[in-house]
């Protein structure tokens, strides 16, 4: 096989390595002048107001379709995610009872867990 | 003989071969990656212990006979998910952990909804973070926490810890967190508050898109991304650099958007006023100090990382008040710390060493 050194494949893999960083570099230097900033944040701020009026729009659109409001859906996600977290609790109560009542000391999955008694190799125990 | 480049023929000729077969296999492999779907990423057995809005808690099944007495509580960055730390069996941290009997619990963020944009940055860290720590102590029967936090997770971590310092949290494990934020210099500049106007784009669009928070990572490094690409083409006969490539691209576009107010808090008290460096700041009206913190810390930093430049991260160990503290330097970025072959055989071993005789 050709050495690295005249392998034309790893040369122009060499030669796109410099010109990405090469490319990095002087981005980098001209992003950190103040002009870019100005410029960018123009920009940035100007779509930003063209999205919040666009936004606006829809939703008086969506309302006059008589589609679901956004509020309806919203309180409608609040409801489940409340009886969810309801359910969570529930489960972590029967886990600790579980445990309170003598019985197989069990994660939230149920089984069994192991025992909180490992120690580091250096302490005598080996790694397992 | 030689060419007069240097090259001998009879292995130029081998080269050309290897080059066609590659050429042939790029084609049928292209057609492949376009056609096939996303890999599958964060697939170590886990159970949801709590989700509210944008908060999820998970715990993951231990898989050691015997495990550590003290729970690890990982605390996510909020821009990205929480499955770089569990990528694929055998390049999973969270794997790693289990394997070596760590009980694990991942504080992992989905993206908040348009009315969550009023979470503010005390809802994170006077809220979401006691709330798992009580769940993790409720779950596991055990006081003490290990908290370990990934970028700005370590940033949330440090302020829990610099407004709670007498407990629960046992050990705090700090993945490349920033602590100076002016030596961040070009999202500095890209937030310079003379041109900058963050009320005004958190009155308008609530929470900050996650193509924005893309944009400002992906402007760091401007060419790099088509490069990647170019390389990606190159080596797309190669099915381990393609599996590769995959995961981590569909982790580092999987972005999430941020919650305004929290945004602009971060904006104004990190990027523009400093305070977290200065000793400062203060969380819902709390003062966060971080000389306050006194239980052991381990700061992991990446010698090439370019989103937390290591000036901007080099105070976190001299500021804490612990005594049992230490920073380590590994080769690598920001990413490739924590996942991917070198994390395997840098970090997770040194954080496995540190933290198994303190978790006792």
């Amino acid at each position: 096989m050709a050495d690295k050194g005249n392998d034309p494949v790893a040369i122009w893999q060499a030669m796109i390595g410099e010109m990405e960083k090469g490319f990095n570099s002087f981005a980098n230097q001209a992003m950190a002048s103040p002009e870019f900033s100005k410029v960018v944040n123009q920009v940035g701020g100007a779509t930003v107001s063209a999205q919040k009026q666009f936004g606006e729009l829809m939703e008086k659109y969506l309302v006059s379709m008589n589609l679901p409001s956004r509020a309806q859906m919203v309180g409608m996600a609040e409801r489940l995610q409340s009886i969810e977290g309801q359910l969570d609790e529930i489960k972590a109560m029967l886990g600790q009872m579980q445990r309170a009542s003598g019985g197989a000391d069990s994660g939230s999955a149920g089984a069994p867990r192991p025992p909180r008694t490992r120690r580091p190799p250096s302490s005598g125990k080996e790694q397992k | 003989m030689n060419t007069p480049i240097g090259l001998d023929p009879a292995s130029m000729s081998e080269r050309i071969q290897a080059e066609v077969q590659r050429a042939i296999q790029r084609s049928i492999k292209g057609v492949e990656y376009i056609a096939s779907a996303a890999p599958s990423l964060g697939s170590t057995p886990k159970d949801v212990l709590h989700t509210r809005g944008t908060m999820n808690l998970y715990h993951y099944r231990p898989i050691a006979d015997e495990i550590y007495r003290v729970p690890v509580l990982i605390v996510m960055a909020t821009t990205n998910r929480g499955y770089i730390l569990d990528m694929v069996p055998g390049q999973s941290f969270i794997e790693f952990l289990l394997k070596r009997g760590y009980d694990v619990y991942m504080l992992d963020w989905t993206p908040p909804k348009p009315e969550e944009k009023c979470l503010r940055l005390e809802d994170y860290v006077l809220d979401f973070i006691p709330d798992c720590i009580r769940r993790v102590q409720q779950d596991s029967g055990e006081s003490d926490v290990t908290l370990i936090g990934y970028c700005f997770g370590g940033v949330l971590a440090l302020l829990y810890g610099s407004i709670f310092p007498d407990g629960p949290m046992k050990n705090l494990i700090c993945f490349t967190t920033p602590i100076d934020f002016h030596e961040m210099k070009l999202f500095r500049n890209f937030s310079d508050r003379r041109y900058f106007d963050v009320d005004r784009l958190v009155d308008s669009i609530g929470n900050v898109p996650p193509e924005m928070i893309l944009s400002s990572f992906e402007m760091l490094r401007p060419a790099s991304r088509t490069v990647s690409q170019v390389q990606l083409w190159e080596n797309i006969w190669n099915d381990e650099y393609v599996r590769s490539y995959r995961m981590f691209d569909r982790w580092a576009t999987d972005t999430l958007p941020l919650a305004g107010e929290y945004f602009r808090a971060i904006t104004k008290d990190l990027m523009w006023d400093n305070k977290l460096f200065n000793g400062t700041m203060s969380v819902g009206g709390r003062p966060a100090d971080i000389s306050k913190i006194r239980v052991p810390i381990l700061h992991a930093v990446a010698e090439h990382d370019h989103i937390v430049p290591y000036d901007a991260a080099k105070h976190l160990i001299a500021k804490v008040g612990s005594a049992d503290k230490e920073e380590v330097m590994l080769k690598g970025g920001h990413v490739s710390l924590v996942a991917g072959a070198n994390a395997i055989k840098r970090l997770w071993p040194k954080l496995d060493s540190w933290l198994g005789g303190r978790s006792i």
